[in-house]
Parts: C-alpha cells; sequence; structure tokens
C-alpha cells in the first residue's frame, strides 16, 4: 500500500491552516477583487488624462498672421475647445483678461514663434492638446498656402487601410486577424504566464523550504525508515500542489463571482463590462492546465532536491536562486515570445523543458504554432520530467540524513551517479 | 535466531564507521547495544532499518532482508529527535500510526490509548513545538510502538526523561518484551542496561567487542571483584601482591583480584588489621567491563 495519500493529507491538513496560508489567499482575493474593478478605475484614470474644457485666448503679436481662421476651423471638430480673439486689446489687457476670466491660457503668435501663457504650465496634458490643435491648424494653413485641396490633405497624412490575413495550409484563403481578439488574447496569455510564473516560483519554494523543515526538525529519520524517498518527495509536491491549486480554485472562483455580479446588474454600472473570465476558450484552459501540473511537477521536483541539500532553513533561499534564475529567463522568453510567438527565440525556448511550460503556452495561445512543434515540447518535457523526479529522489534519498555542510556541485554529482 | 547481522561493513569516505560487524539478536529478546560516543551505534542501527545501505554484510530478519519486510513491522526512535512542529499532538500521532500501516480507526484507537498511558490527555490539541521537550520525548516514543511493531529499535529512549517517566518507560518495554517483542535499544546508563536487558552488545570504533548474555560476558570476565569495609588500618592490602584498589570509597573500599589470590588469605590478612564489617566477593559491573574493554582498546 503506498503511503503517498497519507503524507498528502498531512501536507495539506497541516499547512491550509497556517497563518501564511490564510494571509496569501486573502491578499489573492483582494487582487481579483480590485481587478474587476479595474475598467471603472481604468476609466476614471482615462477621464483625468482628458484636459477637459480650453478656453484659449489667441494673440497676435505682429497684427494678422492669417493662422486665426484655421484654429478655429480645428477648434470646431474637437469639443470643449473655445477660442478667443485678442485682437483689439493689447498684449496686457488680454494676460489681464485671461487672469480675470480664469482661462486656460494666452496664445501669443510671433511669426512662426507660439507661446502659450498659462497659469498652470505643468499641466502636460494640456500643453500637448494645444499643441497638437496648433499643430493641425498651421498644417491646413500651410497646405492652402501650396494650393492643395482638403483631398489632398486627406490622402496626405490619413491613415492606411491596414489589414492582416494569416494562411495556413488547412485554410488557403486565410484568415483575417481580429486585432481587438488578438489584444484580448495576449492580454489573457499574460494574465495567465503571469499565473504560471507565480504558482511556480510560491509552490516550489513551499516545496523546498518543506523538505528542508523535515530535515532541520529531524523528523526526516523516522519518516525515510519507514516511507521510501520517493513517496516521501511525491507526497510533499502533491500536498504542495493541491494546496496551490485549493488557492488558485478560490481565486478564480472570486474572479467568476465578480464577473457574474456585473453581468447580473448587481455591480453591473460599478464593474463596467468585465468579460475576460468567460470569453476564455476552453482549449486555453486545458493547455493552461496541462502545462502547469507539467511545469509545476518538473519544478517542484528541482526545488525539493534543492531543499535536501541544505541542512536549515534559512539557507534554503541561497540554493533556489539558481533555480529562480531559469524560471525568470522562461518568464522572459516567453515574454519575447508574446512580440513574434513564431520567431527562432519563441520556437527553441518551447522545447527547452526549463522554459517550455511558460513559453509554450504562451505560444499556443497566440500563435498557432505547428503541432509537431506542440507534441515535441510536451514529449521532451515529460521526458525530462522524468529525469528530473528520478535524480532528484536520488538526491533526496541521500541528501535529506546530511547534516553540515552544504555539498558542492562535484560532491552532488558523484552522489548522482554512485 | 531472529535478526542476524552478518559481517557489516559501512566506511564513509576514508571512515570506516562500522568494521566487520557480526551479532544476532534472539526474538523477545531485550537486547543492550552499547558503546562508547562515535562508536558506530546509530550507523549501526541505520543499516539494520535499511536507512543507509551497507558497503559490504547484510542484516536479516528471521532470514529475510528488511526490505521485504513491509512498512509497521518495526519502530524506530532515532537519536537525534525530531517532530513536526506545527502539528497537533494526537494528529501527529495518528499520522505516525498512519505511515506505520496502521489504517485510520485503528490509528485513532492506539492513540488514545496511549495518550491515556502516558497521561498527556489535556495536551491533546497542543502543537509539538508548544510541548516540553520530555513531552516531545514521549510523543515520539509512543509513536514507535503505537502500531505494537515486532522489533523496537531505540536509540538512548531514557536519555531526557525525569526518574518518573524513565520508570514508565522501562514499564512500557518490559511488558512489550512480556508480550514476546524483541527490543534493542542503546544507552549511556549502564546501569539501566544491567537492571533490564539479557543480552547485550558492546562496540567500539565500529569493532565488536562482546556480544553474548549479560550474566555470561560478567562470568567470564574472570577476575573478581571484592568489596571491605573495616574499622582499623586500612592499607593492610599494601603487603599482598596482585590486589589492585580499584575505588576507595567511603563506604567501602573495592580491589580487583589477581590471578591466584586467594580471597581467603585476604581476609584473613583484614581480620588482622581490625574489625570487618563488610567483606563480599561481586561480578564487575557493567560499568567496569565497559571502561576496562573500551579503555584497553584506545
Amino acid at each position: 500500500m503506498s503511503m503517498i495519500p497519507v503524507l498528502v493529507k498531512r501536507e495539506f491538513t497541516s499547512r491550509v491552516k497556517g497563518t501564511a496560508y490564510i494571509l496569501t489567499t486573502l491578499f489573492g482575493v483582494l487582487v481579483f477583487v480590485a481587478l474587476s474593478f479595474l475598467p471603472p478605475i481604468m476609466e476614471r484614470i482615462n477621464q483625468s488624462m482628458n484636459p477637459g474644457q480650453i478656453d484659449l485666448m489667441v494673440y497676435e503679436q505682429d497684427g494678422e498672421s492669417g493662422i486665426l481662421p484655421y484654429l478655429q476651423e480645428v477648434s470646431e471638430t474637437r469639443d470643449g475647445f473655445a477660442l478667443r480673439s485678442g485682437s483689439g486689446f493689447s498684449e496686457q489687457e488680454a494676460y489681464q483678461i485671461v487672469l480675470d476670466e480664469g482661462l486656460s491660457g494666452l496664445l501669443l503668435v510671433d511669426g512662426p514663434l507660439y507661446t502659450l501663457v498659462t497659469t498652470d504650465a505643468s499641466n502636460v496634458i494640456l500643453n500637448d492638446e494645444i499643441e497638437s490643435i496648433l499643430n493641425m491648424a498651421v498644417s491646413r494653413y500651410n497646405a492652402t498656402r501650396l494650393g492643395l485641396s482638403p483631398e489632398d490633405m486627406n490622402s496626405l497624412f490619413g491613415r492606411v487601410d491596414f489589414r492582416v490575413r494569416e494562411v495556413s495550409p488547412l485554410s488557403d484563403d486565410g484568415e483575417e486577424l481580429d486585432s481587438v481578439a488578438h489584444t484580448q488574447a495576449m492580454v489573457l496569455a499574460y494574465f495567465l504566464l503571469f499565473m504560471i510564473y507565480m504558482a511556480l516560483i510560491m509552490y516550489g519554494n513551499m516545496v523546498a523550504s518543506g523538505v528542508a523543515e523535515e530535515k532541520s526538525s529531524r523528523i526526516m529519520e523516522v519518516m525515510v525508515s519507514t516511507v521510501k524517498p520517493l513517496e516521501l518527495m511525491l507526497g510533499k509536491i502533491i500536498g504542495v500542489g493541491a494546496l496551490g491549486l485549493f488557492q488558485f480554485f478560490i481565486w478564480i472562483g472570486t474572479g467568476l463571482l465578480m464577473n457574474t455580479m456585473g453581468k447580473s446588474g448587481f455591480l453591473g454600472g460599478l464593474l463596467g463590462a468585465t468579460q475576460p473570465l468567460s470569453t476564455i476558450p476552453l482549449t486555453t484552459i486545458l493547455w493552461f492546465g496541462l502545462y502547469f501540473v507539467l511545469g509545476y511537477f518538473f519544478y517542484a521536483s528541482i526545488f525539493a532536491a534543492a531543499g535536501a541539500l541544505v541542512s536549515r532553513v534559512e539557507e534554503v533561499s541561497q540554493v533556489v536562486t539558481v533555480i529562480m534564475m531559469l524560471l525568470m529567463a522562461g518568464f522572459f522568453a516567453a515574454y519575447i515570445s508574446f512580440l513574434n510567438p513564431n520567431g527562432s527565440v519563441a520556437v527553441v525556448t518551447s522545447l527547452i523543458p526549463f522554459t517550455s511550460p511558460m513559453v509554450m503556452f504562451a505560444r499556443i495561445v497566440l500563435g498557432n504554432p505547428p503541432m509537431m512543434e506542440v507534441i515535441a515540447s510536451v514529449v521532451l518535457l515529460v521526458a525530462a520530467l522524468l529525469i528530473v523526479a528520478w535524480i532528484s529522489a536520488k538526491i533526496y534519498h541521500i541528501g535529506i540524513l546530511m547534516y553540515g555542510k552544504r555539498p558542492s556541485l562535484r560532491q552532488v554529482l558523484r552522489l548522482i551517479r554512485d | 535466531m531472529s535478526l542476524v547481522a552478518s559481517e557489516v561493513t559501512k566506511r564513509f569516505r576514508d571512515v570506516t564507521a562500522v568494521d566487520n560487524l557480526s551479532f544476532t539478536v534472539q526474538e523477545g529478546s531485550l537486547f543492550g547495544f552499547l558503546g562508547p560516543n562515535g562508536a558506530g551505534k546509530t550507523t549501526t542501527m541505520r543499516v539494520v532499518l535499511d536507512i543507509i545501505k551497507p558497503d559490504e554484510g547484510r542484516v536479516t530478519w528471521k532470514g529475510l532482508p528488511f526490505g521485504q519486510m513491509g512498512r509497521g513491522f518495526f519502530g524506530y526512535l532515532p537519536e537525534e529527535r525530531g517532530l513536526y512542529p506545527k502539528m497537533r499532538l494526537a494528529e501527529h500521532l495518528e499520522f505516525l500510526g498512519r505511515i506505520h500501516g496502521l489504517d485510520r480507526r485503528k490509528a485513532q484507537l492506539e492513540t488514545e490509548r496511549w495518550i491515556e498511558r502516558f497521561g498527556l490527555g489535556d495536551m491533546r490539541h497542543k502543537r509539538i513545538e508548544e510541548l516540553s521537550k520530555g513531552n516531545q520525548q514521549k510523543v515520539q516514543t509512543i509513536g514507535t510502538m503505537l502500531h505494537d511493531p515486532e522489533l523496537l529499535i531505540l536509540d538512548e529512549p531514557f536519555s531526557g526523561l525525569d526518574p518518573v517517566n524513565t520508570a514508565l518507560l522501562k514499564d512500557v518495554l518490559l511488558d512489550a518484551h512480556g508480550r514476546g517483542r524483541t527490543i534493542i535499544f542503546s544507552s549511556h546508563r549502564m546501569d539501566q542496561v544491567e537492571e533490564i536487558c539479557e543480552d547485550i552488545v558492546l562496540i567500539n570504533k565500529g569493532r565488536l567487542l562482546l556480544h553474548g548474555n549479560l550474566k555470561k560476558i560478567k562470568r567470564s570476565m574472570g577476575r573478581q571483584i571484592l568489596r571491605i569495609s573495616l574499622e582499623g588500618k586500612e592499607d593492610f592490602w599494601a603487603k599482598i601482591p596482585d590486589l589492585e584498589l580499584l575505588n576507595s570509597r567511603s563506604d567501602y573500599q573495592e580491589f580487583r583480584l589477581g590471578e591466584g589470590v586467594d580471597p581467603n588469605e585476604v581476609l584473613a590478612e583484614a581480620m588482622r588489621a581490625g574489625q570487618v564489617l563488610r567483606f563480599e566477593l561481586v561480578e564487575p559491573s557493567l560499568d567496569q567491563i565497559f571502561v576496562e574493554k573500551v579503555g584497553a582498546m584506545a
């Protein structure tokens, strides 16, 4: 009879009641709740990026410069932009009017030089807005001077109608890429990728420190006398994995709950249109699950071996640094793959087991990689997982009864060879 | 014959921790495993329990290698005590019962029974880290025999226990012994070993020094110990050749009788020197055997 269920149960029940676990779970819930409020918050931020009502007085220093009608014309196309001419006043009087009536500013026109005089010069948003309006007006003014019609202007400065079609052997007419959907997929993939990354680091560290804890509290000797090291290791990895899964269920459940509340109108107005969770395609979730589980077992085995190499919990952080760097490399590789999911960096790193859980997942969500590459990546990852688990169990077996000085890399290699 | 260790050798790089060691432990015996610090006791126990593999030799239980015995037939109390600090007492005992092969019901039942016997009832929901050292030790000792194993291997089970709990543990061990269980334990306290052990093995530097029935060993040591107490000239013995003073206590003097010294002649000499209050021929204590054997090797 295998002892793994008993070990998993102990691992789970003794940690699930721990303060650290409860706190991180609650923190995650808060983050998810906050995420649901993100759209309205973003809206608020957008609003504050809008300069709002602009009242500008234009003062031409050397009589008529001819720019004023064009400014007038542009200002009519924009909401909340009122223009007033300063002609008939002296410069001094114009200043006075701006101050008295609380206008946004006074635009001094001196030939090709435009100066904005304002009481709030640090309002970059206002300055930029006025500059862009001015630019448009000057362009039109110059176009007229050169004898260009408004149509000529449009053909010079209008945006190109640009679309992207993806051709694959299956559908030769090509499928048009929906850029909005693509952006959504990217945001979603980024979010899920970040979850994988965070989970690997969090639960990997939990495994490593758990092993070190067993060593430092010297319970290990009783354990190895009754339970096989591989069972012991798997019990720990699965137990911590179950804790992680439980936490994720709570978090995602929170997200879904907030989502439905947003839809049913209870929080609807407050939440705005939040929909990312309900629009995740099932295949994405399945791929996420597969790479999450494989990646977790792969990295957790390495973390377990690392934990077995130290004698005290405080030393864990020193040995896991290398593993964390590998994880970070995977994260960055995935990030690069986002921009070009089928580029050479993405293809290579999606095959290497250390980075593939993150990179291949990102590629699948964004880039439709060839099936052969996906299969190759899964096979390589599973093979590497088995090898790593075997080596880790060996290190674990020897390491858990080793106390005192941390062994050097050479000693570790010799232990594996024996 | 139940536990047989034959020609076991274990080396750690350049140190030979166990050197060609052979001994047997009869089924149902209370067996003392003795040796000075660093003699290789813990390593031997780990080899016996299949925690580490010997470089040479093998250990069998009733003719079978340990790996084939399945879990739960032994209980092991390592010298380095350790429990999960965050677990609660009853929960922890139950867990230890489970990993030794008890099902959940049986594990709960035994946990209750042992908590009762060791008087830990009001602490059952406390975390291990909140318990005193002595109570932690009790928990761990219970954990080794909760599943009533055939073979108990206890490394220094009495260290850290107060006299009351020492007596309690002694009772428990004798009780298990009465039910035919085999118990191997190591101790530095020779008086405790003498009190409850029938057979012993004494090792030093990984090598066997003595092995067998404790009484026979004592007898075979040959030299007799003489205890004399008298009022009068206490230095009378100096005239007698081959009489070596071992120990001069306030209540008596202890001598070792050399070869060919007749105790009667010593008595006669003593009577001439004064009033003899005590004259006793005794076997050497295990303490003395230990010191002598280990000392001779150094």
